[in-house]
């Protein structure tokens, strides 16, 4: 029963319509523009602040990384003072000392009689310092 | 209807949305709620490292400031068995470097997950050879080393420490506690890849530094005379003790045997003993000094009162003693000088038990003396009332009552300081930084306690000066100084028979220089020495040759004129006797420093701080290493020939006194180099006859 019905062709007119804005003028509300303002620098200053926090973060894993570095050549400064402290200890060993001098040296103690005693004038330890040895160990 | 289309589709997006997002909120109320412990813990696993930093254990000194025990940060590894891949491999790996079987390491990694130690304390070039395998889970740690820069330099006095830095015995067992510091755990973050950062400060307390009382100098000069004379008499154990009288102070404690603390288990543990403070002995004749303080303090005797010594045998209750000697009338100069037991028996039995007792307790004997160190023994005193009737008879002469070296040197110490009786004390002071940390407990000072008059010392020190000039102890007589002392022969206990032994003694000398304001106290012991056995034969020497060094290091001024003619006899044969003394260092070759590591100075050569190719041992030190010319004996020859032979081999010629030439140094043979010095001592030569060797006896 249904039928092809044939739809009634319809004519189209292009008609140009003239629209004048000119009369329409751009209301700026000083009001919203503060908003406007007042977002866009708190949205700066947060963005600031995360910019800042993110910069410090890894700024501070860094300077960590730098600390640490400083921290392993302290300790590989201390240790090297500690080995030369032990090597000298070891250098002023008296024995080692007292072999060195008779083996290699062919030193021997004095005779009491070869020790002269004698009374120092007023002011040879005063002059002694001068020529002593800072490091000298008493 | 189209709005409503609209609207269903933002409803499904939003369902989505929701679903979406109440799935994410589930996951993470999950994770957050259920898992949250168990994820916690695998992200501190990965980005923490937890650490416990031990603090460097304090610095033993001399009185002088010379460090005789120090720690240095060495390396240890270790790993975290949970991220190694391929624990077979890592350990292959190891086993080659660390010189560890294979199996050991691998028992090691399958321990724990977590922590499992690989090598502790390794020398740096098997450190550095770990590190550049870059094993994953495997990582070093610092940790703190002890060394003994002095090698087997008072050894008992220093003690050593284990693995972990505890002191085992000595003064590192002592004052453990204080050396040792607080030790505190810090937390390091890591990156992904394995880089350290944010790694917490540990207050970290220090340990306190040890000032010992002990001067170096004077602790070599008793250990190597003792070793010397260990090595003539062949004795199986000796003591010495140098002490100033006037404050207890410990300026030298040396034992025989000995060991090296650097490698203290190499040694037997018989030898870590410290006999100056542990060992019991009976201390014979010695402990007659004890009972004529006692009688010349209580005034029941005079130096001048004459005693019959009944031909060197008296009957005390029922009980024969015999005179190592037959002596007749003895004053009490006499009874010491010449050591009569049957002289010091009468004189103990005027006194009485309970006054002979009280001044023996009031000496020290029976208690610890409080010397601060560890297994002191209070020695064997027996209380009065328990005392058999003949023991203040065998008391009097040193038997039946067991006594520790330490004990003995700070008895004799009082009579030489006027009858104060001091507290030995081997520590001066702890110090942490530039502070000195306050005397407590054991380091508290102690007032001294008189247990003699004045009086009495003085008649003491003089009735022991005896001895020396015409007593027992002759060989004690010192060259410059005046010198009092007493010679002790104990027998020992024979163990297989209980009874007292025939062929094995104690042989002591005891005394103090000079007399009229005494510097040193020394005590020397022998235990069983072969041959010679009496304290005035083997022990009085040492006592001589120790004063005299320590007293010319001293600069104690001479109080008697010199006789150079005594002095060459006696020094004639010093020479031999020195390079005897020697001969047990001849082994150590201190150029390569076996017990400590690579020095420093090898490790910071000029190219940069590279360590050398090889770890062959280099010379540590720049010393002259002599010439070529060989200096020849003079011995005999006038000063102008020895002028002409030392100018000629282009030597430096220093003479002194007239006559022909009798010493010289350096010796003949040694090695010098051109230009060097030679000096040449002329006198009258020595004639060669044969001496007598005067009466020695205990």
């Amino acid at each position: 029963m249904k039928g092809k019905r044939k739809r009634a062709v319809t004519a189209e007119f292009h008609t140009v319509k003239r629209i004048d804005n000119s009369r329409l003028v751009r209301n700026i509300e000083p009001a919203k523009m503060r908003n406007l303002w007042r977002t866009v620098a708190m949205g700066s200053l947060v963005a600031a602040f995360f910019m800042l926090y993110i910069f410090q973060h890894f700024r501070c894993i860094d300077l960590s990384f730098q600390l640490e570095d400083l921290k392993g050549q302290q300790t590989k400064a201390a240790a090297l003072n500690s080995e030369l402290k032990l090597e000298i200890a070891g250098l002023r060993d008296p024995m080692r000392i007292d072999v060195i001098a008779r083996r290699r040296l062919g030193l021997t103690e004095p005779l009491p009689t070869n020790v002269q005693d004698y009374e120092a004038p007023d002011g040879a330890e005063e002059a002694a310092v001068h020529y002593v040895r800072p490091n000298r160990v008493p | 209807m189209q709005q409503d289309r609209v609207h269903v589709r933002l409803l499904i997006i939003a369902g989505v949305a929701f679903l979406w997002m109440g799935a994410v909120f589930g996951r993470l109320t999950y994770l957050q709620l259920y898992r949250h412990s168990e994820y916690l813990s695998r992200a501190l696993r990965q980005q923490q490292r937890t650490f416990e930093i031990t603090p460097e254990r304090g610095a033993i000194y001399d009185r002088n400031g010379q460090p005789l025990a120090m720690s240095i940060p060495v390396d240890s590894a270790f790993a975290v068995p949970s991220e190694i891949v391929d624990e077979n491999l890592a350990a292959r790996l190891l086993s080659g470097v660390i010189n560890k079987p294979q199996q050991e390491i691998e028992a090691r990694l399958e321990s724990s997950r977590s922590f499992a130690w690989i090598a502790r304390k390794l020398p740096p070039e098997k450190a550095d050879a770990i590190n550049k395998l870059n094993l994953k889970g495997v990582y070093l740690q610092k940790e703190n080393q002890r060394f003994y820069p002095k090698h087997d330099l008072a050894a008992h006095v220093l003690g050593f420490v284990d693995v972990d830095e505890k002191g085992l015995i000595g003064i590192e067992r002592e004052l453990d506690s204080q050396i040792r510091g607080k030790s505190e755990r810090i937390v390091v973050m890591a990156d992904a890849k394995q880089r350290w950062f944010d790694g917490g400060e540990a207050q970290r307390e220090r340990g306190a530094n040890v000032v010992l009382t002990l001067d170096e100098k004077i602790q070599y000069t008793a250990e190597r005379e003792l070793a010397a004379a260990i090595a003539k008499t062949h004795a199986s154990a000796g003591t010495v003790i140098v002490m100033n009288p006037n404050t207890g102070d410990i300026l030298a404690l040396a034992n025989w045997p000995k060991f090296n603390p650097n490698k203290a288990g190499d040694a037997p543990s018989e030898n870590w003993m410290n006999r100056a403070v542990s060992a019991i002995y009976e201390p014979g004749s010695t402990f007659k000094l004890i009972t004529l303080a006692a009688a010349l303090d209580q005034g029941i005797t005079r130096p001048d009162e004459v005693f019959d010594c009944e031909n060197g045998s008296v009957v005390i209750f029922g009980h024969r003693i015999h005179d190592h000697k037959p002596y007749g009338l003895l004053n009490v100069a006499g009874i010491l000088a010449n050591s009569s037991d049957v002289g010091a028996i009468k004189i103990a039995l005027r006194l009485g038990s309970p006054k002979f007792y009280d001044y023996i307790r009031a000496f020290g004997f029976g208690s610890k003396t409080g010397v601060e160190l560890p297994y002191e023994s209070r020695g064997q005193l027996a209380h009065v009332e328990d005392w058999e009737p003949i023991a203040i008879g065998s008391i009097s002469m040193g038997q039946e009552v067991g006594v520790t070296p330490i004990q003995l040197v700070s008895a004799v110490s009082a009579i030489a300081n006027g009858g104060l009786l001091y507290k030995p004390r081997v520590i001066s002071e702890l110090r942490r930084g530039d502070k000195a940390l306050p005397a407590e407990g054991l380091l508290a000072e102690q007032e001294p306690k008189r247990v003699i008059h004045p009086e009495t010392a003085a008649t003491l020190r003089r009735l022991m000066e005896g001895v020396i000039l015409h007593g027992t102890g002759p060989l004690a007589h010192l060259d410059g100084w005046t010198s009092a002392g007493k010679t002790g022969t104990a027998q020992k206990i024979d163990p297989t028979t209980g009874r007292y032994s025939r062929t094995q003694y104690i042989a002591s000398f005891t005394g103090f220089a000079p007399i009229n304001n005494p510097a040193v106290t020394i005590l020397v012991s022998l235990d069983s020495p072969v041959g010679l056995h009496e304290g005035g034969e083997v022990a009085a020497p040492v006592f001589k040759r120790i004063a005299e060094q320590v007293l010319a290091y001293l600069d104690v001024p001479r109080d008697v004129p010199l006789n150079p003619k005594l002095i060459e006899t006696a020094y004639m044969k010093r020479a031999s006797e020195d390079a005897s003394a020697l001969e047990d260092s001849s082994a150590v070759d201190f150029s390569s420093q076996p017990d400590a590591p690579p020095t420093a100075s090898q490790m910071t050569n000029v190219a940069g701080r590279e360590k050398p190719a090889s770890m062959k041992p280099v010379l540590t030190v720049a010393v002259d290493q002599g010439g070529d010319i060989e200096v020849p004996d003079f011995s005999g020859k006038t000063m102008r020939d020895v002028a002409d032979i030392v100018l000629r081999l282009g030597l430096e010629p220093v003479l002194v006194g007239s006559n022909l030439a009798t010493e010289q140094s350096p010796a003949a043979g040694a090695k010098v180099r051109r230009g060097a010095k030679i000096t040449v001592q002329f006198g009258t030569p020595l004639e060669k006859k044969s001496k007598t060797r005067p009466g020695i006896r205990n």
